[in-house]
């Protein structure tokens, strides 16, 4: 009995201490508020990055996507692309920086920016209060909203339809949030697609997610439907960590030269036949 | 990263939301650890058996489940095999845990009954039992008594591997540890929480597994 005493009062401990240790890094990365700010004014369009501390890697500019959200961000032969990612590159080019695509689960995301992983997301982010705490946005890059879908058959006309209703959502979205004030009954997954892929099996009453998501599902012969039910329109942002100013006037720039040249126009109109700016 | 009184005052707020998912937790384990052990047993006795083609069968099932990933296995019943049989989301997880920890049970099993004394298979025999009615009477008894410590083992396995089961919307315990960390951005907190519990309840195993080994060894000389 005593011997196991020792063995928990030693577990207990060496937890204490490595939260006490880990506690002490958290001043870090929370520097270069102000200095970032002064210098970008100066600076125009794709100037020379060098000697810049904006990105986690000299000359590279890493974005990240959830790399699971048809046609923002997905794999085509075995290749990272998609809205989402085009932008990305699109920005790199202007900034004259290096483009280093990445993907990471979307509720990491967030995180990751805090924590300097990625320079930015370019991941369909729709800004929000409880995120404007975590990060910083750009302008919004395109305007979309949560849809309501569910199973052919299934009679969901309302919101309030949704009580009592099971629940697919990514993990982590605005959509989760939407869904969880009509019901308790929600069931997540870690992409709009695999929830989506769940309510095409029958396996939940509805989901909610971005219109667009789910008319690509649509399209490729998922048995689902569109509800006609939508949410507030929402803006979507570009990420960058709290206090980046330099790197986000930059993508601010960007996004608005792209606007101009018809760049964006463009770009939006290959993956959704229209501005989806607008 | 989280100072120790933030972590101790998140676990405390959150201690009502564990719960439920802590129930399914348990849940899990129990409905994979029973379908898995019977499953391991079936395998086991197929594989030291000689009906034709048994033994093959048994290794068929044996590579094929530990050659490949947990989460790959769940992934596949879970919307695989939905247009073969819709088990619903409980039994699609808990059926691909037992049948993952069915195949290291069959090895164990296995290995229980050939560290059994082959003399006691030709004394049952001798005494005019037929080879089954030797393996129910003689041999398994003794075999089963060995397989407590790694079945032990095994079910502490299960336990964690059975938070796998938050990638196909179970809500158990680290998906509920993934909920939170979303919501809050606090996700260190969350997860260093998480640890705890499970922590807690495979030391609380293996205790019980302890009790259980010293209870039956008393037999022994």
């Amino acid at each position: 009995m005593k011997k196991k005493r020792n063995i928990l009062s030693v577990l207990l401990l060496s937890v204490a201490l490595l939260a006490a240790g880990c506690g002490s890094a958290e001043t870090s990365g929370n520097n270069g508020d102000g200095q970032a700010s002064a210098t970008s004014d100066t600076s125009s369009s794709a100037s020379s990055a060098a000697g810049s501390s904006m990105t986690r890697e000299e000359g590279v500019f890493t974005f990240v996507s959830s790399g699971e959200f048809q046609p923002f961000s997905y794999y085509k032969d075995g290749q990272l692309t998609g809205f989402d990612v085009e932008i990305g590159m699109e920005l790199a080019k202007r900034m004259g920086l290096k483009p280093n695509p990445v993907t990471a689960p979307f509720s990491g995301i967030i995180t990751g920016i805090k924590e300097g992983r990625y320079d930015a997301a370019v991941a369909s982010h729709t800004i929000t209060e409880e995120r404007l705490q975590q990060v910083d946005f750009s302008d919004p890059y395109y305007l979309s909203g949560g849809h309501l879908f569910t199973r052919p058959g299934e009679e969901i006309t309302s919101l309030e339809d949704l009580r009592g209703k099971e629940v697919a959502v990514a993990l982590g979205t605005v959509y989760e949030q939407l869904a969880r004030e009509y019901t308790d009954n929600i069931k997540t997954y870690d992409s709009d697609v695999t929830a989506l892929r769940a309510l095409d099996q029958g396996k939940h009453d509805a989901v909610v997610t971005d219109i667009i998501v789910g008319d690509i599902a649509i399209q490729q012969g998922f048995k689902i439907k569109a509800t006609g039910v939508k949410f507030t329109e929402d803006k979507q942002g570009i990420a960058v960590r709290k206090g980046n100013t330099e790197l986000l006037n930059k993508i601010n720039e960007a996004l608005r030269q792209m606007h101009e040249d018809g760049t964006y126009q463009k770009l939006s109109e290959k993956y959704f036949n229209r501005d989806i700016s607008k | 990263m989280p100072s120790f009184s933030h972590v101790v005052e998140e676990f405390i707020r959150t201690f009502p939301l564990f719960m439920k998912p802590l129930l399914l937790t348990f849940e899990l384990t129990f409905a994979s650890g029973v379908v898995g052990t019977v499953i391991g047993l079936l395998f086991a006795l197929l594989k030291v058996s000689r009906i034709p083609l048994g033994p093959m069968l048994a290794d068929l099932y044996i590579t094929l489940i530990r050659g490949t990933p947990l989460i790959v296995q769940i992934f596949v019943l879970y919307f695989g095999f939905y247009k073969v049989v819709d088990l619903g989301q409980f039994w699609s997880a808990s059926l691909a845990l037992a049948v993952h920890s069915g195949a290291y049970i069959a090895e164990i099993f296995r290995g229980a009954i050939q560290s059994i004394d082959k003399g006691q298979m030709e004394a049952g025999l001798s005494l005019g039992m037929s080879p089954a009615q030797t393996m129910r009477r003689i041999i398994l008894p003794q075999a089963l008594k060995r397989s407590i410590p790694p079945l032990g083992n095994q079910f502490i396995l299960l336990l964690k591997e059975s938070s796998l089961a938050a990638f196909i919307a179970m809500e158990e315990l680290f998906s509920m540890a993934r909920r939170l960390s979303a919501e809050t951005f606090d996700e260190m907190t969350f997860f260093l929480i998480v640890a705890v519990y499970y922590l807690v309840i495979v030391l609380f195993f293996t205790y019980l597994v302890k009790r259980l080994e010293q209870r039956l060894a008393k037999g022994d000389s």
